[in-house]
């Protein structure tokens, strides 16, 4: 295949300049490597910023550039994983066969009759899909101008699934997918813990051993979800290295994955990470998207103006704007989060403050500072509270096909009490920056403009948080 | 209500006078005219040995020479009149309660009727709470029973009505929303509720919250520390939260007291089956979606109907909500688990229709747990929602008519089948449906090959983690 010999040219020259140089000198000997020491606080793989782009990405970016403003041309992604000059797969050696057998896998069972038939039961009676398209009648309300002109708000409601979040529509499908591999042992890692929850959750289901690592950090500021996971029967291990959060805990997992490849799947929880998880976890989460495109229908006979969504990894957005970025009538917006504020130096606004550079296994845009250092991000919701981005967002973005804004902890907060109020459904705290946005969106709005919120993940994870912060 | 608060006060009488003797030689007639030949003896055998009404009103009682005799199914499906179950049920209320409840019945049975109501109510259960619920194959629940009988043939099909996908994590708001909309109808501005574990509380808050109403919930201090998150979740949906010393069956005194003393502005919205007519029979009818859909889904799936239905029992809702539909289908088993706590023997549990006797309590006649004296005994449970001294009036009729059977299971065998689905699901069950799923182990291995049950998930154990981690994890999870 093309791919791999173009493809490690640029793990070449790329690794020439990372810290990972022991790496390079033994391609198929798996190392005991240390993690890095702590100052550098990033993970394994290579954050840097590219100074040049080689001449093969010139070409795809020119193409990118010709295909202009027609979506439909876009390559999302193209062969080598790339979405325009971002994403690919910046991995050791170990790990590109399991990522080009991951591959293989998926586009086969993207065939696979018996494969989609099972995966749509299990979304149906398992997680409760699909999730209904629901008209707020008081939020419309609210955002009804003096004239009686306004747009018209309707909420996703991936709340409604099991385990109450978008997530285990993703988590569901790679443990199928696993299992089809022969895999009999997940591992992930997890902030909060609500991708760890979901992974134990879709591992119990189908009888999978699974490992989840979690910052030992995170472990204390989590205990409920910590025992949620192993209530569900998952052994969760913590994670001392570094500051002991979600990057450390991401860099053990793929330790574990690089070690034991043959036995093991990593079930990523977002459209990060190397080809071709962006493009998988996209696809398994467009199934939002493609309910939406019904509901609409059904519902005013035609497609939502605007969709709205909440940016972290980017996950639950890509799942709901995919099945639209061809029609170039509706307007995608990303809301990420501004933490204390975009000149705080505390948030996690990185399509907005960031710059492009490898995290994780991709290109894309991510918080770093003059030295290529991973800046700590900060947000009230751990789901938004990462550096980094997915590159297919870094790609819309550069585009022009989505925008994307940000919203801060206040503005959140004060966004879960509104709705929690109004409508009578508490937002979990990242969906809330979503919901946050509509008010500075909705009063520049044309009446009747049918936005479409997706509505990503109930808030009783958050209402302990939100409490000390509210006046209830 | 009067009644509750005697029986609070402990100023309980027995009744031995007339009124008492009357309401046996009625209630005598009624069950003849609905027995099944030699069940008719044992009835009124019973009824001698059970009859003990604890009837404290001083005050006037709607007159119980309207209690007419019935003959056909569908009354025996829908009560009577006058909210009668056989001799269960009924309006126990002081004389300026009911005027509000006619009304409330009126208003109801127009409801039942009118398109427009039930099209946003079938719209809002759709896309508000998120209907319908799935019927979902446990397959490895299922397994699991298979290799302990280590049978050869297939064994019973275990799969679970998953009401806690619902909005607010339980079958709470099916009821909630409906009623919600029956007191903006009727003008109220202001709802009041009590709550046990919280999931009603929490139901009522969000409806309310989406109706523009303003909302208080009353709920025990004890079970306030119990269930905190779900306070929380309360507060942030706007509702206030009263405290009430006690548990359930003292904030829903405390709730009704303060309902009668706001008539005018206020309605009571009723959680659960029991109360006075109209209560029992609406709420049951709000939660009788549950049945409807699972005959269609059980249709669906198998081209057939479920050979036993099972559910957990604190007062009844979501059990009626389920078994309702199945009445007339004698081939349906109904199965109803209520909690036995640390034991039957132990005192400390909720088995009401396992060890209680009949008796009025807050406004109708039903079994609940009462002393020699015919005072209330304290109710326990570890699933919160369970934790209640009387039983919906329609449950009690459906045990003495013997159309239902009911069983107990403690509060240790509803942790480890809490454990246990957690596990080989991957759902973490509310302890109140883990009393359900305990008596599974009981119940499948009496099962034919195939057998199709359908457990009744009423709601998610998302607060119950804290109660689950002070139980600590056993060593060896089954």
């Amino acid at each position: 295949m093309a791919t791999s010999g173009t493809a490690s040219s640029f793990r070449t020259s790329v690794s020439a300049s990372s810290r990972l140089t022991h790496l390079r000198s033994s391609p198929f000997k798996v190392p005991n490597f240390t993690p890095l020491p702590s100052s550098r606080s990033h993970s394994f793989s290579v954050s840097c910023t590219i100074a040049k782009d080689p001449t093969f990405l010139m070409a795809e970016a020119e193409k990118t550039k010709a295909a202009g403003s027609d979506p439909t041309l876009w390559k999302r992604p193209d062969s080598f994983g790339r979405f325009g000059k971002f994403g690919g797969k910046y991995v050791p050696e170990t790990l590109m066969h399991a990522l080009s057998e991951l591959e293989t896998a998926f586009y086969s069972l993207a065939t696979d009759d018996d494969f989609q038939r099972e995966l749509a039961g299990i979304l149906k009676d398992y997680v409760g899909r699909e999730s209904p398209l629901y008209f707020a009648e008081r939020l419309t309300e609210h955002y009804r101008r003096e004239n009686g002109e306004g747009p018209l708000i309707y909420l996703k409601r991936e709340d409604l699934n099991h385990t109450g979040a978008h997530k285990i529509n993703n988590a569901v499908a790679q443990a199928l997918l696993a299992k089809r591999l022969g895999k009999k042992r997940i591992i992930a890692e997890t902030g909060a813990g609500q991708h760890g929850v979901a992974t134990a959750t879709v591992c119990a289901r189908f009888g999978l051993q699974c490992i989840i690592y979690m910052g030992a950090q995170d472990m204390e500021r989590q205990a409920l979800n910590v025992f949620r996971m192993r209530l569900l029967g998952a052994e969760v291990r913590g994670v001392h290295s570094g500051t002991a959060t979600l990057k450390d805990a991401t860099s053990e997992a793929i330790r574990d994955w690089v070690t034991n490849v043959e036995t093991t799947h990593y079930i990523l929880g977002s459209v990060a990470g190397p080809h071709p998880y962006p493009m998988m976890v996209r696809d398994f989460h467009a199934v939002i998207g493609k309910e939406t495109r019904r509901q609409a229908m059904e519902k005013w006979g035609g497609k939502p103006d605007v969709l709205v969504a909440c940016v972290g990894g980017g996950s639950n957005a890509m799942g709901l704007f995919h099945e639209f970025v061809d029609d170039t009538e509706v307007r995608m917006i990303g809301v990420e989060a501004a933490g204390f504020g975009l000149d705080s130096g505390k948030h996690a606004a990185t399509l907005t403050k960031g710059d492009v550079g490898v995290l994780h296994g991709a290109m894309s845009y991510l918080l770093q500072d003059d030295d290529g250092q991973i800046i700590e991000p900060h947000s009230i919701s751990a789901g938004l509270d990462y550096p980094g981005v997915g590159p297919e967002h870094s790609f819309l973005k550069d585009m022009g096909r989505a925008e994307y804004y940000s919203v801060t902890d206040e503005e959140a907060l004060e966004a879960f009490k509104r709705v929690s109020r109004l409508e009578g459904i508490i937002p979990a705290l990242e969906t809330s920056h979503a919901l946050a946005h509509l008010e500075k969106l909705c009063p520049t709005l044309p009446d009747g403009a049918r936005v479409v919120l997706n509505f990503s993940g109930r808030g009783d994870k958050d209402v302990q948080t939100a409490i000390k912060y509210l006046e209830v | 209500m009067r009644c509750s608060s005697s029986v609070v006060d402990g100023d309980r009488s027995e009744d031995g006078d007339g009124r008492g003797g009357e309401v046996e030689i009625r209630d005598e007639k009624t069950w003849a005219s609905l027995s099944r030949g030699g069940e008719e003896m044992r009835y009124r055998e019973e009824d001698e040995r059970h009859h003990r009404v604890s009837n404290v009103l001083r005050t006037s009682d709607p007159p119980l020479g309207s209690v007419p005799t019935r003959t056909d199914e569908s009354q025996f499906l829908r009560g009577d009149g006058n909210g009668r179950f056989g001799r269960f049920g009924g309006k126990f209320v002081p004389e300026t309660l009911i005027s509000p409840l006619r009304d409330l019945e009126d208003e109801f049975n127009f409801v039942l009727n009118d398109h427009e109501f039930q099209e946003e109510l079938t719209t809002a259960l759709r896309d508000y709470v998120g209907r319908e619920t799935p019927v979902y194959f446990a397959g490895r629940l299922t397994e699991h029973y298979k290799n302990i009988s280590q049978t050869t043939g297939g064994g019973p099909e275990i799969y679970l009505k998953r009401e806690d996908l619902s909005h607010c994590g339980s079958h709470k708001i099916n009821n909630a929303l409906g009623q919600a909309m029956i007191a903006r109808r009727l003008g109220c501005k202001r709802v009041v509720a009590a709550t046990g574990a919280g999931q009603q509380g929490v139901a009522t808050a969000a409806a309310c919250a989406k109706f523009s109403m303003e909302c208080t919930v009353f709920m025990g201090t004890a079970d306030i520390e119990k269930q905190s998150s779900n306070v929380l979740s309360m507060k942030l949906l706007g509702a206030q939260v009263k405290s009430v010393e006690g548990t359930f069956k003292d904030a829903s005194s405390e709730a009704i007291r303060n309902w009668v003393g706001n008539l005018e502005t206020t309605y009571y919205l009723s959680g659960t089956v029991v109360g006075p007519h109209p209560s029992p029979l609406m709420v049951r009818e709000f939660q009788s979606v549950i049945g409807k859909e699972t005959r269609r889904q059980a249709k669906q799936l198998w081209g057939g109907k479920p050979d036993v239905l099972v559910a957990c029992v604190g007062s009844g809702s979501n059990a009626l909500g389920l078994f309702h539909e199945f009445l007339g289908d004698e081939d349906v088993r109904l199965v109803g688990v209520e909690a036995a706590g640390l034991g039957l023997d132990s005192g400390k549990h909720s088995a009401t229709l396992a060890v209680g006797d009949v008796g009025v309590y807050h406004g109708s006649m039903s079994y609940l747990l009462q002393d020699d004296q015919g005072q209330i005994l304290k109710p326990h449970s570890i699933g919160v929602g369970l934790e209640y001294p009387g039983v919906g009036p329609e449950i009690s009729f459906l045990k003495e008519s013997g159309r239902a059977e009911f069983y107990t299971a403690t509060g240790q065998e509803a942790v480890q089948a809490c454990m246990l689905l957690s596990r080989l699901e991957g759902i973490i069950p509310a302890l109140e449906a883990s009393h359900a799923l305990a008596f599974l182990d009981k119940l499948v291995p009496t099962l034919r090959d195939g057998a199709k049950v359908v457990v009744n998930c009423s709601g998610r154990g998302d607060k119950d983690l804290d109660t689950l981690i002070q139980r600590g994890m056993p060593s060896s999870l089954c």
